[in-house]
């Protein structure tokens, strides 16, 4: 068991260095975010809307739309000088590769999601009265379902002709149900309503989580083998 | 009897085409056998089945005596490829990549076994040099040294010289000239005839995805070779 847990961290620890030392994704992410609060805060009249009311969704829209113009490239440093057969002939089990980019990916995301509520945070002003431990339960939940979602599809993405353009017209369909348990329970959590009126939230974007993480790892050698 | 390796009636298609086509063969351990053929005979494809990183259509392999199917892991821990891709990660130095392959082999000793590779290969002053920072010749060293990093008894080498100027080909040459322990069964593919013959015990001319012969290569001058693989080539049957 530990092996394995090493092999995974072996994965998303060699991702998490790549990405350390170039800052690829991290660039653009944190350039997209600060791109969408600054417009929203700009477009957005708040004698008119309340943005508590906006926000949630705002911010849902920005870490989905925002991860995927990340997870997209999930698979390109493997595609340089040929390191996915590199990783293939090895004998980690396809699971753990899968599982390692996961919870690269996870990490990565983790970082933009915590600038995304920063910045709106910052632009509109939002303040938070409830429970934080339930609203990081509600956002790690929808984020680790995306993220084995998008990370599988990435794989899927790379092996065909069209590449991440692909990816959106995939993974969309799949995300709808995280984005609106998502999108709702933080919008309750925003309002200040009791923690009893997001557990079910919780408990479908955990469903959602499990589900997707655990047949991502049985899918995903159907995936990236030849 | 076990041999190092054995392919038996490996084919593989991708649509219409038949990339490779039936091929089998033998190799005993310590044995190095060349596979020629011109760009587009399968070469490629037949050395990405024996890795285990291509599923082929029909046939099988074996290393060792055991099954190498691609869904069984246990097996790699016994064979290295090395390819015309350095199969490296650029922005880890030599060191890191060759820690992060250590780690994915489970190979617990790597803070005596890098040193020694790296010694081996004459890497050991630019161990913490990113590898997008070397030239192509010292990359295929590295790759060389991440092949065999986990000791493996087979060895596959994919056109490894692609590249490399005269100096660095001479370099590598003399580096997979020491493969030859009597230990491991390697098995060469490339188009260049000179470097490819210098080295084998046996060589196959592979057309068309198939194995027009198998030969051995003490019976063979460069020049008689030269004619009979051009005859080959333009000639198939």
């Amino acid at each position: 068991m530990s092996t394995y847990i090493g092999l995974v961290w072996a994965i998303a620890r060699k991702d998490l260095l790549v990405e350390f030392r170039t800052r690829e994704r991290l660039t653009s992410l944190g350039a997209f975010v600060v791109l969408i609060g600054v417009l929203f805060n700009f477009s957005i009249d708040t004698a008119v809307v309340r943005p508590q009311d906006i926000a949630p969704a705002l911010i849902w829209m920005t870490i989905i739309f925002g991860g995927m113009l990340g997870m997209g490239r999930t698979f390109r440093l493997e595609e340089q000088d040929g390191a996915l057969a590199g990783i293939l002939q090895s004998p980690i089990p396809l699971d753990a590769f899968y599982l390692g980019k996961v919870l690269g990916n996870f990490l990565l995301l983790s970082v933009m999601v915590a600038l995304v509520f920063l910045v709106f945070g910052a632009f509109f002003r939002l303040t938070f009265s409830g429970n934080p431990v339930t609203l990081f339960g509600v956002v790690a939940l929808g984020v680790l379902g995306f993220v084995s979602l998008t990370t599988l599809f990435s794989a899927m993405a790379t092996r065909s002709s069209m590449g991440e353009g692909l990816l959106p017209v995939l993974v969309f369909p799949l995300l709808v149900p995280v984005l609106v348990y998502g999108a709702t329970a933080t919008g309750r959590l925003y309002a200040g309503r009791p923690i009893a009126e997001v557990t079910g939230n919780l408990r479908m974007l955990a469903a959602f989580a499990i589900i997707f993480t655990v047949s991502g790892a049985g899918l995903f050698r159907f995936v990236i083998e030849e | 009897m076990s041999f190092g390796l054995e392919a038996v009636g490996l084919v593989r298609n991708f649509g219409g085409l038949r990339a490779v086509d039936g091929v089998s063969f033998q190799l005993q351990p310590g044995e190095l056998l060349t596979v020629f053929g011109p760009n587009g005979a399968g070469k490629t494809t037949l050395l990405r089945m024996l890795a285990g990183v291509m599923r082929p259509n029909s046939g099988h392999v074996r290393v060792a005596g055991a099954p190498a199917d691609v869904v069984s892991r246990d097996w790699r821990h016994r064979v290295g490829i090395v390819s015309h891709q350095s199969l490296l990660y650029g922005e880890l130095t030599i060191e890191e990549n060759l820690r992060f392959y250590g780690r994915l082999f489970h190979l617990a000793d790597l803070k005596t076994r890098i040193p020694e590779r790296l010694a081996s290969t004459g890497l050991s002053d630019r161990a913490r040099t990113p590898v997008r920072e070397l030239s192509r010749g010292l990359k295929q060293r590295v790759a060389l040294a991440r092949a065999l990093l986990h000791d493996p008894e087979v060895v596959l080498l994919d056109e490894p010289y692609t590249g490399l100027d005269p100096h660095a080909s001479a370099g590598l040459r003399e580096q997979l000239a020491s493969l030859k322990d009597g230990r491991r069964t390697v098995v060469l593919v490339t188009h260049n005839l000179i470097q490819g013959l210098e080295l084998a015990d046996l060589v196959a001319i592979q057309v068309h995805g198939r194995f027009s012969s198998v030969t051995d290569s003490a019976s063979l001058d460069l020049a008689g070779f030269e004619a009979l693989y051009h005859a080959t080539v333009e000639d198939p049957a």
